[in-house]
């Protein structure tokens, strides 16, 4: 009984406890194998990788906290990662690139409008929503570009991949500010509102709290968050290739629930899942430093998933035993 | 503040069932009004639809003699409406004070949420319930560490956050104990005395008695009565709330005068666990054994842990045999059963049907390929017997009203016809009709020769039914109570910790 309420106190006020464990282990894996990862060139080189699941699995943070889930971000990744390489092109030119990477935010927002009007709205069950309008989005994306090609001009490309303000990476400072806004948002009424949706709904309802429209806004701001991940792994790129996006969706939601968000909603925080994805982008590191078969990389991800959510059975089952 | 609030006619209806078909009621500032009903009669349907939370079918509502419409629980609550519910509207992930401020929170700037204001109010309403908590109650506690009755006092503490004109109690003392009743009474006649006006919801009819001033009465969606308390008694009340002359006798069955002879089937010695500390006690074959105390003294671990469901130490003596059993299903097979207090979490699966929870524990009986016709059998045979009112077997257990969900969970029990039965608060939210129904079930059980531990947080149906009861208090055996010493005064007494009891 005990040591039940103190591994839910460590995991309802410390959301990151597991991620950070985890990523410190994969770190000094990591160190081992690839010695000169602390170098600044190596560290600008793996966040401007990590970033675009960073981005991803903030977006699915905001979804999992109201207790759903949304399996068709990788699709909108796709999507917007064609629409930048088939409209702007290798040759077009800056302005071209800012209009569409627009063009990209808002289609992304829509395309989270979509999943979130059938869920909150017509209230379909989320996974069953997502997993067919993923199919809907990725296949959208494939008819945008049938075959890898495309690519946007390498100025643009230039910006992400060699900007190092005050010496460190630009994906470094894109996270302080995302870190920022969430922070912000947690102190205000919406931030209380995303936990008690995840909580309980009936009571959220009961106690005058708007239910439809904060499950609505958390998959717009999963679709934004998306679009922003498209946009990155198209400027790490630089060209375009419908697939991109298929293994993204799992490892959002391996990312998010390391960092400590509960599948069934209403605990975990934005930090955690940043870590996640940092620790899954390390291990991919590991993986390929150390020459393993890159099987093993879903495998490890997978298992992640099992192990992160048998932990607290287990330790119960531990409790119970005594 | 004057306000007054009246229920014209009201209709509601889920799906095919009509919850509601008249609904009448008025309250004014200044006044408890006391809304009476057996389960099922329409009570909680009626708050939730002056409280907005359900939308009508028909009728009207009239605040201060206008007509208002709620469509959502903000409309009732921007017009100074505000309900305990009696499920718990709280959400257990977030804190007492998260909960309590949720959807108001005051504003700092840009919309951030002025948490130092929070918690000084937060602490304000949690110091009119001061001397009455069990826990180190903090605003930043998370509600999942509260025991139910904090859990009901913060539900509380939430509706009277509001400043409410009009606040309704929906079961609000069902889970809390006396000294916790206590303390909500002075402050409801407090709100009152401020010209609030409440609406108490309760089955327990001394609370009525001590509280109302006015009384209204639902049979079947429809009010059926109202006046004045204190030109009311209970005979009538109950009367008014079951319709048949010949449920009078609800609470009491005659007591087994004749000495029990019999052996002792229980015997527990040194038991200690989480919550208990060095219990000992026996308990004869055929014996009803209530469980008495404040609530969370205990009471649940000491049968948890005879049910083998959490740790302990300590001898208990099953039939003069040792037994020490580490899961549940080793009691069972034993012939112990458990009958959770929480039908709803730990007894039923709602969606299925009523056969299949009563056969659930016993389908090994039926072998392989099941023998469903038998099975069938056995459970028309045990629903006649509990007088189970429903549709038919094959209709899914929610479709019952709680005194008959708590049928079932009992039923199932008996189908494994168990030796040694554990009730823990079985009671809890169950009409008048089906308890008196309940009390008969019990002496019968007892003498076919079953013996009966019964924990219950209504003191007078322990007084009613037990031939000895043990008080538990802050996790020991405080004491034991049986022939002239078995009343009112000397259980509440002993609940509170006291030892002065006349003759011990």
């Amino acid at each position: 009984m005990i040591k039940r309420i103190s591994w839910n106190l460590l995991i309802t006020r410390y959301p990151a406890f597991f991620s950070t464990i985890l990523l410190i282990v994969v770190l000094i894996v990591n160190a081992i194998v690839q010695p000169n990862i602390f170098k600044l060139d190596t560290l600008n080189g793996n966040m401007r990788i990590f970033l675009p699941l960073i981005l991803l699995a903030v977006g699915q943070t905001f979804v999992m906290i109201c207790g759903g889930i949304d399996i068709s971000v990788g699709g909108i990744v796709s999507i917007i990662n064609t629409i930048l390489a088939t409209q702007v092109g290798l040759n077009g030119s800056i302005e071209q690139m800012w209009k569409f990477v627009l063009i990209s935010l808002l289609a992304g927002m829509l395309a989270g409008a979509i999943n979130g009007f059938f869920i909150a709205i017509l209230r379909l069950q989320p996974i069953i929503t997502t997993y067919a309008t993923g199919f809907i989005y990725a296949g959208f994306a494939l008819f945008l570009l049938p075959n890898p090609g495309g690519g946007i001009p390498r100025v643009a490309a230039d910006i992400y991949r060699t900007t190092t303000p005050l010496g460190l990476p630009l994906a470094f400072f894109v996270i302080i500010v995302v870190l920022l806004i969430w922070w912000y948002l947690r102190s205000t009424r919406y931030g209380r509102f995303l936990y008690a949706v995840g909580g309980n709904k009936e009571s959220a309802y009961q106690s005058a709290v708007p239910v439809t429209w904060v499950i609505l806004s958390t998959y717009v701001i999963s679709g934004l968050m998306a679009a922003f991940a498209g946009i990155a792994i198209t400027l790490l790129s630089g060209s375009g290739n419908a697939e991109i996006g298929n293994t993204m969706t799992l490892s959002s939601i391996t990312a998010v629930v390391i960092g400590g968000t509960a599948f069934s909603g209403g605990i975990g925080g934005v930090a955690g899942p940043i870590l996640g994805s940092i620790t899954l982008g390390l291990i991919q590191n590991v993986i390929s430093f150390a020459q393993i078969n890159t099987w093993w990389e879903t495998l490890v991800k997978a298992l992640i998933i099992v192990v992160a959510l048998a932990a607290p059975g287990v330790i119960n089952l531990f409790g119970r035993r005594k | 503040m004057n306000v007054s609030l009246s229920a014209r006619n009201i209709v509601k209806h889920y799906g095919g069932v009509v919850a509601l078909s008249d609904g009448n009621l008025d309250v004014k500032s200044g006044e408890v009004l006391a809304l009476i009903g057996a389960n099922g009669s329409g009570k909680s349907t009626l708050s939730k639809v002056i409280n907005g939370v359900v939308v009508l079918d028909g009728g009207q509502l009239l605040l201060n003699e206008k007509i208002v419409h709620f469509s959502s629980p903000q409309a009732a609550k921007d017009l100074g409406i505000s309900i305990v519910f009696q499920e718990l509207s709280l959400i257990p992930q977030m804190t007492v004070a998260e909960n309590i401020w949720l959807a108001r929170e005051p504003i700092i700037t840009a919309g951030v949420i002025d948490k130092k204001l929070v918690d000084m109010k937060t602490m304000e309403l949690i110091s009119l319930f001061d001397g009455t908590y069990h826990t180190d109650l903090r605003p930043n506690t998370p509600v999942s560490d509260l025991p139910p009755d904090e859990r009901q006092i913060v539900e509380i503490l939430k509706a009277i956050s509001f400043d409410p004109e009009v606040l309704i109690l929906d079961e609000a003392t069902a889970s809390l104990d006396s000294r916790q009743v206590r303390r909500l009474f002075e402050l409801v006649k407090q709100w009152k005395e401020a010209g609030k006006a409440i609406i108490f919801v309760s089955h327990r009819m001394e609370e009525i008695f001590q509280i109302g001033d006015r009384y209204t009465v639902l049979r079947n969606g429809k009010t059926v009565g109202s006046g004045d308390i204190q030109d009311i008694n209970e005979n009538d009340l109950v009367k008014l709330m079951i319709a048949e002359d010949s449920l009078l006798t609800f609470i009491r069955k005659e007591k087994n005068d004749r000495e029990n002879q019999q052996p002792i089937f229980l015997e527990i010695n040194h038991l200690r666990a989480n919550n208990l500390k060095e219990i000992s006690f026996n308990v004869k074959r055929g014996e009803l054994l209530g469980i008495g105390g404040l609530q969370g003294q205990g009471q649940r671990d000491l049968l948890l842990s005879i049910f083998g469901d959490i740790p302990f130490k300590g001898d208990i003596k099953l039939n003069g045999e040792m037994v020490k059993f580490r899961h549940p299903r080793q009691a069972m097979k034993k012939g112990v059963a458990l009958v959770p207090g929480d039908r709803a979490k730990e007894g039923l699966l709602y969606i299925r049907s009523i056969l299949e929870n009563l056969i659930l524990p016993s389908w090994k009986k039926y072998g392989f390929p099941l023998n469903i016709k038998k099975s069938i059998t056995d459970a028309e045979q045990i629903a006649r017997n509990l007088k189970l009112i429903m549709a038919g077997l094959q209709e899914p257990v929610s479709s019952l009203s709680g005194g008959n969900a708590q049928k079932v969970v009992i039923g199932k029990w008996l189908l494994q016809s168990p030796q040694l039965l554990l009730l823990d608060d079985p009671t809890k939210g169950v009409d008048v009709g089906t308890k008196g129904e309940f009390y008969t079930l019990l002496s019968n059980l007892c003498d076919e020769g079953k013996t009966i531990l019964f924990y219950s947080s209504d003191d007078e149906e322990l007084l009613g039914l037990c031939d000895r009861i043990i008080v538990l208090h802050d996790g020991k055996l405080h004491i034991e109570l049986s022939g002239d010493n078995l009343n009112k005064e000397s259980l509440i007494r002993a609940s509170l910790g006291g030892t002065h009891i006349g003759g011990v």
